[in-house]
């Protein structure tokens, strides 16, 4: 029997304030639905055949469900089962990190996420070392790549089933852990400390407040704080090395001026005063002593002058399926193709092959 | 830097707390006077839902408009009703805020900008647009708003006001209230897509969330969201989540939510606890300032009973008065 993997997609992310203070897409609850049943015909093309899914308060695993019933109907065969996990429901992120480590211990062969980033945040906390593949359904999402629900549902199909080696199909990623009061809370991006000491509306939209900021990769192709420090010291996923930056103002001269695109539509200029590589293991106590902690974007915590703040870059924290080394993979060895034996393939070939030009 | 981290000064704040506090013991004095049948009619309790109104009139005037619903004390006393007045009108006596004519689900204040508490579900949202078209023509900057529960965001005339808001361009904001039940019925039972933001795609005007135990989360959403309205941005849809302390109507049985519910949201997602530990822990107000406000507000709610009781009947003779228009 084949593993099974596991579906959480949350129904609650791309909510938030950047819909009217920037120009954010909204994903409505039939899209997030029509999106896990595209990972689904995925997972099924590709050999499994069982799938565990969180369930949810907002109908969207009652969508995913109708539309395998209906598959059902016609005859069709295109879809693993899937089985909602049995697990309380409080409409919150603890759902999440639940859904996670249920699918841990159940012995998931990978989590197929769709979410924010802090959706795969909470699902990074909880699964240990069962690898995520990440499809994002939020706003400024960093974490996971553009990739189609159909393509990440064929790619974690080839990774869980064995026909691709682990040590392909998986990756070792970066992240960031934050220490507060003795408790340590995680950002798989960027954690960037702003001076306004609430969390109110969480999402981060105002420059003026930016005063530091701590990354594991810096992606100058994407939107929000990973851009920001992208746009100054490109980084990759693999670098074994983050990146401090320290905004300018309060009296920090710009030592650059960045426009930078903070959130969809809305590009601002940034002033920074510094920037440095961090290295990972290096605990970094942050010079603002007042403020909020944003994870990924979004305030968490707020702290003051009494808390002690330290921010450690980590290797090697959590594996994730690489979806596009999977689907080169799959090309080059032929996973997906079938080829015609010579003897059946007709007269010979319809196209010449292009001659080399001078 | 200031002491205070949060987005509203100390004077704000303990406004603001006073107004939460102010429905809080309003609701849980109507809750007890009504078992004991002092009190004629229906009531429909906003306990565990007040960040909501908080947050959002504490940046509205008496400029600006709203429409209420069945469960409208908290919208009156945020908006600025006289307590006296609408303790008076929920008894029906003559020194009500509609002279007693009207009850709980009819309290109204024009001067106020309160266009009423309403008995039709949904109803408010209709209302809110003839608001903002008023507001678009004067060019005031006012706002509307209207509210509604999980429930009635299931209602015709609530999507229809979405489309008209949207194709006038209005500035209105719809406030869902979900508080998970419509009346008895769970949200999980009675509508398909439980997401009420999405609805507002369907018109082209966005749908923000917000969790409605936190007054500062509604209150900086709702900043932006009235911004946009009054900078000619045009309508908007948020979604508070809310916990209803108390059952549909006074007298509800609440056999259908799960035993402990209340007492774990009483215990843990009550939005005056939420405000009081935050502002405390901040160190920008003490409790001994809160406790001084509970005992105003105390005596405040005492006194609007005891002079709602003392208060005289509408006299047989005005039956008709105040009740028709003359056109």
């Amino acid at each position: 029997m084949t593993p099974s993997v596991g579906i959480i997609a949350n129904p609650f992310s791309a909510r938030d304030i950047r819909r009217v203070v920037a120009d954010a897409s909204g994903v409505q609850i039939a899209e997030r639905a029509n999106a896990v049943l595209r990972v689904l015909a995925g997972l099924y093309a590709c050999g499994v055949r069982h799938a565990v899914m969180m369930p949810d308060r907002a109908g969207l695993m009652h969508h995913v469900l109708r539309g395998i019933a209906r598959a059902g109907n016609q005859g069709l065969q295109r879809y693993p089962e899937v089985a909602p996990l049995d697990m309380p429901l409080f409409g919150t992120v603890e759902d999440t990190r639940t859904a996670a480590a249920l699918m841990r211990a159940g012995g998931a062969g990978a989590i197929v996420a769709l979410g924010g980033d802090g959706t795969h945040r909470a699902v990074i906390s909880a699964c240990a070392a069962t690898p995520i593949a990440a499809i994002s359904t939020g706003t400024n999402n960093a974490f996971a790549e553009q990739n189609e629900p159909t393509v990440v549902g064929l790619a974690v199909g080839l990774a869980v089933t064995g026909q691709l080696p682990a040590a392909l199909a998986f990756r070792a990623n970066k992240r960031l852990d934050a220490v507060i009061g003795g408790q340590t809370h995680i950002a798989l991006v960027d954690i960037a400390l702003v001076s306004d000491r609430h969390v109110g509306a969480k999402a981060l939209w105002k420059p003026e407040t930016f005063r530091e900021l701590y990354v594991a990769f810096a992606d100058p192709t994407l939107i929000g704080m990973s851009a920001i420090a992208g746009l100054i010291e490109p980084l990759s996923r693999r670098d074994a090395f983050g990146l401090q930056v320290i905004f300018a103002g309060e009296g920090r001269a710009a030592r650059a001026r960045l426009r930078a695109p903070i959130a969809p539509g809305l590009i601002a200029p940034i002033g920074v005063a510094d920037w440095r590589r961090i290295a990972p293991g290096e605990a970094i106590v942050p010079r603002l002593e007042a403020g909020s902690l944003a994870f990924d974007g979004e305030r968490e915590i707020a702290f003051s002058r009494k808390d002690k703040v330290s921010i450690t870059l980590r290797e090697g924290a959590f594996r994730s399926v690489d979806i596009a080394a999977c689907m080169r993979a799959a090309a080059t060895q032929g996973l997906l193709r079938e080829d015609t034996p010579n003897e059946d393939a007709g007269d010979g070939p319809l196209l010449m092959a292009a001659s080399a030009s001078s | 830097m200031s002491d205070n981290p949060f987005p509203v000064d100390k004077a704000g704040l303990l406004e603001a707390y006073r107004m939460m506090k102010t429905i809080r013991e309003f609701e849980e004095r109507l809750h007890i006077d009504f078992a004991k049948g002092d009190i004629p009619g229906f009531v429909h309790l906003y306990a565990g839902e007040e960040a909501v109104a908080t947050g959002i009139m504490m940046h509205l005037n008496d400029r600006d408009r709203i429409a209420s619903t069945h469960r409208g004390h908290g919208h009156c006393i945020s908006k600025g009703v006289d307590v006296h007045g609408m303790m008076a009108e929920i008894y029906g006596k003559e020194t009500g805020s509609c002279l007693g004519r009207g009850g709980s689900m009819h309290i109204a204040d024009l001067s106020k900008g309160m266009m009423g508490a309403n008995g039709i579900l949904g109803a408010g949202a209709p209302l809110i647009c003839g608001a903002g078209l008023a507001a678009k023509f004067r060019g005031d900057g006012g706002v509307g708003i209207t509210f509604f529960g999980d429930g009635a965001a299931n209602q015709g005339m609530v999507l229809e006001s979405m489309n008209l808001a949207a194709v006038w361009n209005l500035p209105v904001i719809f406030v869902c209230e979900n508080n998970g039940y419509a009346e008895a019925t769970s949200r999980d039972y009675g509508t398909a897509v439980k997401s009420y933001v999405d609805r507002g795609a369907g018109f082209g005007i966005p749908g923000v969330h917000a969790d409605g135990t936190d007054f500062f989360a509604v209150y900086e959403v709702v900043g932006e969201l009235i911004k946009r309205a009054r900078e000619g941005g045009g309508p908007a849809l948020l979604e508070c989540e809310v916990i209803r302390f108390f059952g549909h109507f006074e007298g509800d049985a609440q056999t259908y939510k799960a035993k402990g519910e209340n007492e774990y949201n009483r215990a843990n997602r009550d939005c005056l606890k939420i405000f009081r530990a935050k502002v405390t822990e901040a160190g920008v107000i003490s409790d001994a300032e809160l406790d001084a406000i509970d005992g105003e507000v105390a005596e405040l709610i005492e006194d609007s009973v005891a002079s709602a009781k003392a208060a005289p009947l509408p006299s047989p003779k005005d039956l008709m008065s105040n009740v028709y228009v003359s056109y």
